[in-house]
């Protein structure tokens, strides 16, 4: 039988390469990837105890919020990727130092 | 075949297409690659929804992180191929330092889902959520809603503010 | 309609007069042609006293909750409201006067402005987990828009990009823990949370996920309020957004995210006794990671500041530094140490947007932000001058200036909890800050302006000199306000615990 622990584990995978991403990928769209993953891990997370530890939608609704919240970021963040290549791209090609790590 | 070993197959289907494509997500060079796994990750993850009874955010999670997150994330990939030269984000883990930090987690995460005794419930049976979700927006829900509308409107304001072209 | 929801819309003004001023900013934006900058000016300028106006009528009101327990009104969200859309409404003022700002259209920045306000607002009266998630998002996305407003200059948009990558990885870290808690107790509501917390929700083999969960929400409660180890962004983000936006930044949203942590902590994992003395659960002494955080955050925040150059990075560090002061005033969890945040955030408002207010004017007219152009300051603008040394005493924590209330406020609630040696820690941290504030007074006093640069004396608008002089009062003179403050912070310091 399917249990909560099964998709508690996909979660917890999905959460750990998550971070993964974040911490070792160089290029912006990437982290973003990752910082996907992390969303979805939760919403796994949120609609699993839905189902087996409260009796109603509340974790449901929780999901529907999380991935909204996640389209908006996701929009902002290429815009600004796209802002940064439209300026980076009239200049040489460089690293994004300017500002003192 | 009985109805249980099905279920069972299908969701370990469903849950290694997730894992997996998001392995590729994570590891693979190429970020066209990339952006494909990431779209398996989410069916298998929208599978997964349609196996807890969550109908509704199944079709949303296809609808709008496939429809929308993801193919925004491609147009991006491909407008700004030139940027995988360009380093956006100069402090950078080196990689098996990372791999550890990550596999500690990972563990620490593991033992906790398993030893935890979560709060338990008793199953309800698996009918279509979508009425009561609407219903739901609507009385126990409605300021999150509202919120979140006008959340999006700013979103919305401010991505076209970033990327349109200054006349000058 | 519910008649429960139209009971509770006549508690939430101010919330809708924020939201409608957005719209109408939005509006008057499009339909004005694009000179015209003073009437969008004007309308978010009326939104937000009348939002602030709409509060006051709220600190007589007996405590509920609103909306099916989402948000609340008791006093303490109240004072929270005030102070938000207090802030808000100043850096509104300051907005016009910097150049920084005027390169670009500026009708969206008071519409994000308004939208960030309602978005602090409703954190720090949250009591859900999912509204209180919803809302420091709100927060941190409009935060983000606003550093990357200047779209055309790299330094914008990196500091953005950065933030916005940082702030997202804490907050998903934070919805995970979240979502932990959210399996552990079965509800998203705070106060039930509280009730199963303390009925063995979090015993025996539940305290690893206890603490496990804990530490990740406060991935995200340390990211807002800039504490170590979540206070990376910190620098480079002042450094790169536009100077108003800094101001902003580090008073606001920092202002916002101390509310919500003391609301989901004291309510969520502890209880009042008879004798104002919060305990929290037995399985998990939230207060031990808290107090730690603090310890590093003020000495690293402090430290740091001593080597920097620039003053948008030095205001930063010193901003990380307060965070740990203020932390302070939540590990005690008396209701004296809740009142001493409360106070802290006073003097900190007054004093933080007015060094920030100097900065943006000094960069207006001499293009930098660098301790050099501070040199000799005080032949060019005895005003400007010794504005900035009473803020940066004020800071520093001298009597009798505000910021010494501030402290000895806090480091009194430390003593009072038998944690001397915790104040004694704060004491010496304070210590080592003079320096680094000193070194800007006397660099703007004593210092010869340097031979190549511009020796003309200066003189302020009207209206940059009667802002300088709302913050000048307040920081300078606090003793004469002091019964009011004292009385506000007392009755504020309630939280609703049902």
């Amino acid at each position: 039988m399917i249990g909560l622990g099964h998709y508690l584990v996909v979660s917890a995978a999905l959460f750990s390469l998550g971070i993964m991403a974040v911490m070792t990928r160089k290029n912006a769209v990437n982290v973003l990837m990752g910082i996907e993953l992390i969303l979805n891990s939760a919403n796994i997370n949120l609609v699993a105890f839905s189902r087996f530890s409260s009796g109603n939608l509340d974790g449901q609704l929780y999901a529907i919020f999380v991935i909204v919240i996640a389209a908006a970021e996701a929009a902002v963040a290429l815009a600004i990727v796209l802002s940064m290549y439209r300026i980076v791209k009239s200049v040489d090609l460089d690293r994004a130092d300017t500002l003192k790590g | 075949m009985n109805i249980n070993l099905l279920t069972q197959i299908v969701f370990y289907f469903f849950a290694g297409m997730t894992v997996l494509s998001a392995g590729v997500v994570v590891f693979s060079r190429n970020l066209i690659h990339c952006a494909f796994a990431l779209l398996f990750t989410f069916f298998g993850v929208a599978g997964l929804y349609v196996f807890l009874g969550a109908d509704f955010l199944a079709g949303a999670q296809v609808v709008i992180y496939v429809g929308g997150i993801l193919v925004l994330l491609i147009f991006g990939v491909m407008l700004t191929q030139k940027l995988y030269e360009l380093h956006l984000k100069a402090e950078t883990f080196q990689f098996w330092p990372a791999f550890a930090l990550t596999a500690a987690v990972f563990l620490t995460l593991i033992t906790i889902m398993v030893r935890t005794s979560w709060h338990k419930t008793d199953l309800q049976p698996l009918d279509p959520t979508t009425a009561r979700i609407g219903a739901l927006f609507m009385r126990e829900y409605v300021l999150p809603f509202e919120v979140a509308s006008i959340f999006l409107l700013i979103a919305l304001i401010g991505a076209a503010m970033i990327v349109r072209r200054r006349s000058e | 309609m519910n008649p429960q929801i139209l009971k509770d819309l006549s508690l939430f003004y101010p919330e809708i007069t924020l939201a409608l001023a957005l719209l109408a900013v939005i509006v008057v934006d499009l339909a004005m042609p694009a000179k015209e900058r003073k009437t969008t000016f004007l309308v978010a300028c009326l939104g937000l006293l009348l939002a602030l106006a709409f509060t006051i009528p709220l600190f007589k009101v007996p405590q509920t909750t609103l909306f099916y327990s989402m948000v609340t009104v008791d006093p303490m969200s109240v004072f929270f409201k005030a102070f938000l859309i207090l802030t808000s409404f100043l850096v509104l003022l300051a907005a016009p006067g910097s150049k920084e700002l005027s390169k670009e259209h500026i009708g969206e920045f008071y519409a994000l402005l308004l939208g960030v306000t309602l978005g602090m607002v409703l954190l720090a009266s949250a009591v859900d987990t999912l509204m209180l998630f919803l809302s420091l998002e709100m927060v941190s996305l409009t935060s983000y828009i606003m550093v990357g407003y200047l779209s055309s200059e790299r330094q914008s948009n990196e500091a953005s990009l950065k933030y916005l990558l940082f702030g997202a990885v804490s907050t998903g870290a934070m919805l995970y823990g979240l979502t932990l808690l959210f399996g552990l107790t079965g509800t998203t509501k705070l106060s039930v949370i509280r009730d199963m917390l303390f009925h063995g929700a979090g015993a025996g083999n539940n305290s690893l996920t206890l603490f496990v969960l804990t530490v990740l929400v406060l991935a995200g409660f340390g990211f807002k309020t800039a504490s170590v180890p979540f206070h990376f962004w910190c620098p480079d983000v002042y450094t790169g957004a536009p100077t108003p936006v800094t101001a902003f930044l580090s008073v606001a949203p920092k202002a916002a995210g101390f509310a919500t942590l003391i609301r989901f902590f004291f309510t969520g994992f502890s209880t009042l006794s008879a004798t104002s003395q919060w305990s929290a659960v037995s399985t998990m002494n939230w207060a031990l990671p808290i107090l730690m955080i603090s310890l590093i955050t003020m000495t690293l925040g402090n430290l740091a500041a001593l080597r920097q150059d620039n003053l948008k990075r030095l205001l930063a560090y010193s901003s990380i530094a307060h965070a740990g002061y203020i932390l302070m005033g939540t590990v005690v969890m008396t209701s004296q140490g809740l009142q001493a945040v409360l106070i802290y955030l006073i003097t900190y408002l007054f004093m933080n947007l007015g060094a920030f207010l100097i900065v943006i004017e000094i960069y207006n007219r001499t293009g930098s932000f660098d301790l050099k152009v501070y040199r000799g300051f005080w032949k060019r603008s005895p005003f400007l001058t010794i504005s900035m040394t009473v803020f940066m005493l004020s800071l520093m924590g001298i009597p009798p200036f505000a910021g010494f209330f501030g402290k000895l406020y806090v480091f009194g609630a430390a003593v009072n909890r038998d944690l001397a040696w915790y104040a004694v820690v704060g004491a010496l941290n304070s210590v080592i800050a003079v320096f680094y504030y000193a070194r800007v007074i006397k660099t703007m006093v004593m210092d010869p302006a340097d031979a190549g640069g511009d020796e003309g004396r200066i003189r302020l608008s009207w209206a940059s000199s009667v802002l300088l002089w709302v913050m000048l009062i307040p920081t300078a003179g606090l003793m004469l306000f002091w019964d009011r403050i004292q009385q506000l912070t007392l009755s504020s310091m309630k939280l609703f615990v049902q």
